[in-house]
């Protein structure tokens, strides 16, 4: 079976077949993650939500090569079998090094992983993410939000083809956290990197995605895997001004039965 | 007043006023001189003993100095190893914390039975009293680095050493430094108490000679000298752990 999903899928970014994860804790474990099925194309936006506990950062960390699993899961066409150099992750706690200024820790993943960056990379990360003027600055004398910003930056400076969001603005204020995602749309409509992103907001899963998956409370499975249908570029009036959004909305709300 | 200048001048008036308390208890109850000398005859024997005052506070400062340093290195390797090898987690670590347990006072003796009277003995002295917090602090730090950012290295592929060097031990730096100004007086009680066993020269040697000569003054004044040698290098430490400024934020 292994074989025949990687000839089938080499376009896909990142395919799951069967894939089970049970955490070993007291006797005979916990199921966290149940006969899941995903595949997700090169350069698409995917979501998923889920109530707390569905096991969706779980499936982020499988994907991400940080978890063994059971099943199959392919990245690129090859059996996930660690991290993987075509990924970076972006976590909801800041990944930063409080010790470092601004741009070394943009620096820092690439350094890391001996992919050679020049400082106009840098700098260009420095512009595209509004960081200009706070360069030598530690974390902490930066907001949540511009922490944030870092991160994203340290993800994408490697110029990844897939990008794992976990919540990544899941800590940030409502107002912040709308303005980084119209950031993160302009610098994914320009690069189109392959994106999965686990997220608690159902509006902020429609406004970004082509596809949002929706996870049943554990043992985590797929339910529903609905396509957005909204034209780009988005923008945060226009689009949730839409009828459509507003419909995805309530279909998203009934899925996860919050109405 | 400001802050700053109370942070100076409050400690400084306490002092006056303990050391006027003293002088003048000590003539108001007229109590003899070999019991309890007066706080002006202590700074006489400070001023007329100054040269060998020095002398004997630099030879204990070296003993502190070198024990102390070779803690903070032998101190980081034991902690390293008890953290990333778990066969010398398993083995070592338990008999460290069950070798705390002994008076290291007790192995004075030993300590000069196997390397005699002279300054090694003493290092070693400082070594074994200040080492322990050292290797419990950096432990500490070690285990205390933020999940979360050990993950983050994890999906970087980064190397074990690379993890170690960029993230452990930055992380580890404040909780070490913390431990290094429990161990500096430390380091100083073990070279004291080195120098009580047997040594021809050192401030503990001065206090030992005072006491069986009754020199009640001249003992008072080393003990003043250990206590500001000990106090510089604290201060020294305090300086230091300003560098390490993460450690609050």
């Amino acid at each position: 079976m292994m074989t025949n999903i990687t000839n089938a899928k080499v376009q896909t970014a990142v395919a799951i077949r069967k894939l089970s994860k049970t955490y070993s804790a007291g006797s005979g474990g916990t199921l966290a993650l149940s006969d899941i099925d995903l595949d997700i194309r090169g350069h698409e936006f995917v979501s998923v939500i889920g109530p707390s506990g569905c096991g969706k950062s779980t499936l982020l960390r499988i994907i991400g090569g940080l978890l063994p699993y059971d099943g199959a899961a392919l990245v690129n066409g090859a059996p996930i079998e660690g991290p993987s150099p075509d990924i970076s992750i972006v976590f909801q706690k800041s990944n930063l090094l409080p010790w470092l200024t601004t741009e070394a820790n943009l620096n820092l993943g690439a350094q890391i992983r001996k992919k050679p960056i020049t400082p106009a990379d840098t700098s260009r990360m420095i512009d595209l993410l509004g960081l200009k003027g706070f360069e030598k600055n530690h974390p902490h004398q930066l907001s949540g939000g511009m922490q944030q910003r870092v991160s994203l930056g340290q993800a994408l400076i490697v110029r990844p083809s897939i990008l794992l969001l976990d919540e990544p603005f899941g800590a940030l204020d409502a107002l912040t956290r709308d303005r980084l995602n119209i950031e993160l749309l302009r610098i994914w409509e320009e690069a189109r990197q392959t994106v999965f992103l686990v997220t608690h907001s159902i509006t902020e899963a429609i406004f970004l995605s082509d596809r949002v998956v929706v996870m049943s409370p554990r043992p985590g499975r797929i339910i529903e895997d609905v396509r957005i249908d909204l034209p780009r570029p988005r923008a945060v009036k226009e689009t949730r001004a839409d009828p459509r959004f507003s419909r995805y909305v309530n279909q998203l709300s009934e899925l996860m039965g919050v109405v | 007043m400001s802050e700053k200048i109370r942070n100076v001048v409050d400690p400084v008036l306490f002092l006056i006023v303990l050391g006027l308390l003293w002088e003048w208890s000590v003539r108001f109850f007229r109590i003899k001189p070999y019991l309890f000398p007066t706080l002006s005859d202590v700074f006489a024997v400070l001023w007329n003993e100054r040269v060998s005052m020095w002398n004997q506070g630099l030879i204990t400062l070296l003993e502190v100095v070198v024990g102390f340093a070779a803690a903070t290195v032998g101190g980081v390797i034991i902690a390293l190893a008890i953290f990333f090898v778990p066969t010398v987690r398993r083995t070592v670590y338990p008999m460290i914390t069950a070798m705390q347990s002994i008076p290291k006072v007790a192995l004075a003796p030993l300590m000069v039975v196997w390397f005699g009277y002279g300054l090694s003995a003493k290092f070693v002295m400082a070594f074994l009293f200040a080492v322990f917090p050292i290797i419990i602090a950096t432990l500490g730090g070690l285990a205390g680095t933020p999940q979360n950012l050990v993950e983050h290295f994890r999906a970087l592929n980064a190397s074990g050493w690379e993890t170690i060097w960029r993230l452990r031990i930055p992380s580890a730096l404040p909780s070490f430094i913390d431990g290094c100004k429990i161990a500096i007086p430390l380091a100083m009680i073990g070279a004291v108490v080195g120098e009580f066993i047997g040594s021809q020269n050192g401030l503990g040697y001065v206090i030992l000679v005072s006491s069986s000569t009754a020199q009640t003054a001249q003992m008072f004044a080393a003990l003043i000298t250990i206590a500001v040698l000990s106090w510089a290098l604290f201060l020294l430490m305090e300086l230091i752990s300003k560098l390490v400024w993460w450690r609050a934020v």
